[in-house]
Formats: structure tokens, C-alpha cells, sequence
């Protein structure tokens, strides 16, 4: 499992994917943690086959008791079906997931930690002395999602949103936009069902100061490029199977 | 999934499809014995003798209805332990692996008290199994025995049928369907047993 810094200031960004011995049946996801002093926040902390090499991964920057979150930005088991694993592992964690799927996430296994639902219009999330936080991202593409906004290092962790399914290796940042969008194209017209949730999520976004776009599969957005991103998106039709 | 892991979840599956066929005849027992009631009341004398077996009948279909009963809350147990040892089995293995490719990270020795805790949890999963079977055991056991005595009151049944009358071929035909039944329960009880007994000393 590679890892890279994305933001280093009070608190640190850690993004780990592009794992070389994942099984090729299963799709590549970003994973990201957010270190602050004491505590440590796990994004989308990803699937069972993932589990081994994330911990480990982990392990390189906090320790297992200081891992005391998990955010889940959707119900998907390539964003959270190892939780069974994780809630054997952590002593006292909580699982910030949202509110409508709750009863359904449970099925992964999830008795010690603290599920803690997040209602259909976002919230925070308290780390040490930092505040994330949680943007409604519905139907993007599922009917509760949600995204994390980090106003100091601005980065928003975006989910499906800004993903391409790539060949194994790619690399961690986009540099030729142009290009890096047709690998996003089908993927963001087929799984995202709503013309409308997207617009209200581009308008949503585009107020927050954000340097970096991080999404759960493919390329991280830098810079210019987040702007790039959300007018393409903002053109593009989706929902194209019905 | 290994062998022992899959043959638990056979087994403990197994168990509860016997066991409902086993209610299923149990309770036929009881309308067979309240069948034999009605012959045996209206024989009036000539059915003297059958009319405390239908009520020993009654009562052994009931013991043994509520005998399965709690068998089947016991196999629900069990394959609840079954899927917790499956899970706890599955996170030590993981959580080894874990140990095995973080050995150089800073936090490496952070995942040594998760990994002794799952090892725990584990071998206590497996000791509450093997507790669980042999409770289950003797259940079973305890309804072959059920079994075995509506065997010997069928075979008195007979006899007492013999000295009905006209009475004779009806009564005879409730010696001989609780005589079927409490067969079939034994045959059943002693799948059960067999699928389990693999485990007692595994």
C-alpha cells in the first residue's frame, strides 16, 4: 500500500492506494486519514481485502489506540466492508456514517464501535482542535452520501465524486486534465443517477475554498484543476442508463 | 472458509432441518394419541387397558415437542457462535497478517493487544462451541429416549388392541402410526447426533 502526504500544517492528510498486491478482481480505492495531535480520522477506510495493508499502512503514522474515527461516505463495501475488522480492532472508535443507512451498515459488523449517524444535512467532526466538515452530497451516487470539507488545509474528500477507474499504478495527482477526463466520463455519467443532486451539489461546493479534490478511486485534483473539474462536471449529463 | 468451518455450519444447519420434521411427527403423535382417546371412549370397556396409554400417548408427544423446542433455541445458539467464531477466526488471521507487514512501522507494536485479544476471543468461541454441542447432545439424547418408550407403549398399544373388538383395526392403526413416528424421531435424533458428535472431541 503507497501513502502520500497531502497536506502538512497542524494536522496532517495522508492518502494510501494503489496497493500492489491487491487482487485484480477488486476495484483500486484511495484511503485517507487526517493525524491530528492525538487522534486520527479514517475516510472511507475501504474494503474487507483491504483491511491487512491499510492497518499496516496506518500503523506508520498512529498508533492503534489513537485511531478514533472512522467516516464512511456511503454504504459501498469497497468504502467500508472491512468494518467488522476494524470494530474488533479499535477499542473506542466511532463510526460517522450516514443516518439512512445505518441499519444496513450494521450487517458489515459493527458492534464496539460508536455508530454515529449523520443526518441528512451534514454536520461536524471534532478532531482534537480541528473541525471537519460534513457537505451533503446526495445521490452522488448514493441516496445518503456525504463528503469532508477540511477548511484549514482545504481539501475536500469527495467520494465517487471526481473518480476514474484506472489501470494499476497510475499516478496519485491528475497532470493533463483534458485527458484524465475521459477516464472519468463513463464512470460519472453510469453511477451517478441525478442532473439535479449534481447541480446542487456543484453549487454547494464551489462556495468552499478548496485546493485539493480528493476521490475515492483514481487521481487527486490540485489547484486549477478543482475548478476544471467542477465546470466539466457541471456540463456533463448524467444518469444515462434509464 | 476451511473444512472444519464449513462442516459447523453444515452440521448446525442440518440439525435444525431434522429437527423441524421431528416436530412436524411429534405433533402428529399428539393427534394420533387424541384419535386413540376417542376410539378408546367409545370401546368403553372393551378399551380399558388403551385408554392410560393414550394419555401417556399425549403426554410423551408434549415432552417431546417442548424437548424440541428448546433444541431448536440451542442450534439457534450454536450457529450464532458458529458465525462468531467464523468472524473472530477471520480477524485473527487478519490481524496477523497485519503484524506481519507492518514490522518496520513506528506503531507495529500498537496491533500486538488487538491481535492476543482476538486470539482470545477465538479460543473462547471454540470452547463455548463444544460446550454448546455437548448440551445439545444430551437434549438429543434425551429425545431418543422419548423416542425408545413410545416404541415400547406402541408395542403394549398392540396388545391392548388386540382385546378391542370391533375396536381392533382402528386402535391398531394408532399403535402402528405412533410406532412409525417415534421411529422416524429416533432415525431423525440420530442424524442430529452424528453431524454433532464430530465436534464433541474436535
Amino acid at each position: 500500500m503507497k501513502s502520500t502526504k497531502i497536506y502538512e500544517g497542524s494536522h496532517q492528510w495522508i492518502m494510501f492506494g494503489r496497493d500492489e498486491n491487491k487482487p485484480n478482481y477488486i476495484v483500486d480505492s484511495n484511503q485517507y486519514i487526517v493525524r491530528t495531535q492525538k487522534r486520527c480520522l479514517l475516510l472511507d477506510p475501504g474494503g474487507f481485502e483491504l483491511f491487512a495493508p491499510m492497518m499496516a499502512a496506518v500503523l506508520h503514522h498512529a498508533p492503534v489506540e489513537q485511531i478514533t474515527d472512522l467516516f464512511a461516505s456511503h454504504q459501498d463495501p469497497d468504502v467500508i466492508s472491512s468494518l467488522s475488522l476494524w470494530d474488533q480492532a479499535l477499542t473506542n472508535a466511532k463510526l460517522h456514517a450516514p443516518e439512512i443507512w445505518e441499519g444496513f451498515l450494521r450487517h458489515y459488523g459493527c458492534e464496539s464501535i460508536e455508530y454515529v449517524p449523520i443526518p441528512d444535512n451534514g454536520g461536524t467532526i471534532k478532531l482534537d482542535s480541528l473541525e471537519l466538515q460534513i457537505i451533503p452530497a446526495h445521490y452522488l451516487h448514493s441516496s445518503g452520501n456525504f463528503h469532508i470539507y477540511d477548511p484549514q488545509a482545504k481539501i475536500l474528500m469527495s467520494g465517487d465524486v471526481g473518480a476514474a477507474l484506472e489501470a494499476p499504478g497510475a499516478p496519485m495527482f491528475v497532470d493533463k486534465f483534458d485527458a484524465h477526463t475521459e477516464k472519468m466520463r463513463y464512470f460519472h455519467q453510469r453511477w451517478m443517477p441525478s442532473n439535479q443532486a449534481k447541480r446542487a451539489w456543484i453549487e454547494r461546493v464551489r462556495n468552499l475554498d478548496i485546493d485539493i479534490l480528493a476521490p475515492q478511486h483514481g487521481r487527486i485534483f490540485k489547484g486549477d484543476d478543482v475548478k476544471r473539474f467542477l465546470d466539466w462536471f457541471d456540463a456533463l449529463q448524467v444518469g444515462i442508463a434509464v | 472458509m476451511n473444512n472444519q468451518t464449513k462442516a459447523q455450519f453444515i452440521a448446525v444447519a442440518s440439525i435444525t432441518s431434522e429437527l423441524s420434521a421431528v416436530m412436524v411427527i411429534a405433533k402428529e403423535i399428539s393427534l394420533a394419541a387424541a384419535n386413540a382417546k376417542a376410539i378408546a371412549f367409545r370401546a368403553g370397556d372393551k378399551a380399558k387397558g388403551f385408554q392410560p396409554i393414550t394419555d401417556f400417548i399425549n403426554e410423551l408427544a408434549k415432552e417431546t415437542i417442548e424437548r424440541v423446542d428448546t433444541i431448536n433455541k440451542l442450534a439457534i445458539l450454536l450457529y450464532q457462535v458458529t458465525v462468531t467464531e467464523f468472524r473472530k477466526t477471520l480477524s485473527f488471521h487478519r490481524f496477523e497478517l497485519v503484524v506481519k507487514m507492518s514490522g518496520s512501522a513506528v506503531y507495529a507494536d500498537s496491533m500486538l493487544g488487538p491481535l492476543e485479544e482476538a486470539k482470545n476471543e477465538m479460543m473462547d468461541c471454540r470452547r463455548q462451541f463444544k460446550r454448546d454441542v455437548a448440551l445439545l447432545l444430551a437434549q438429543l439424547e434425551a429425545v431418543m429416549h422419548h423416542a425408545r418408550a413410545a416404541r415400547v407403549i406402541a408395542a403394549n398399544s398392540r396388545i391392548e388392541a388386540s382385546q378391542a373388538g370391533e375396536y381392533l383395526q382402528s386402535l391398531q392403526t394408532v399403535a402402528e402410526s405412533v410406532d412409525n413416528a417415534a421411529h422416524t424421531i429416533h432415525d431423525n435424533v440420530q442424524r442430529c447426533r452424528m453431524a454433532l458428535s464430530l465436534f464433541r472431541n474436535s
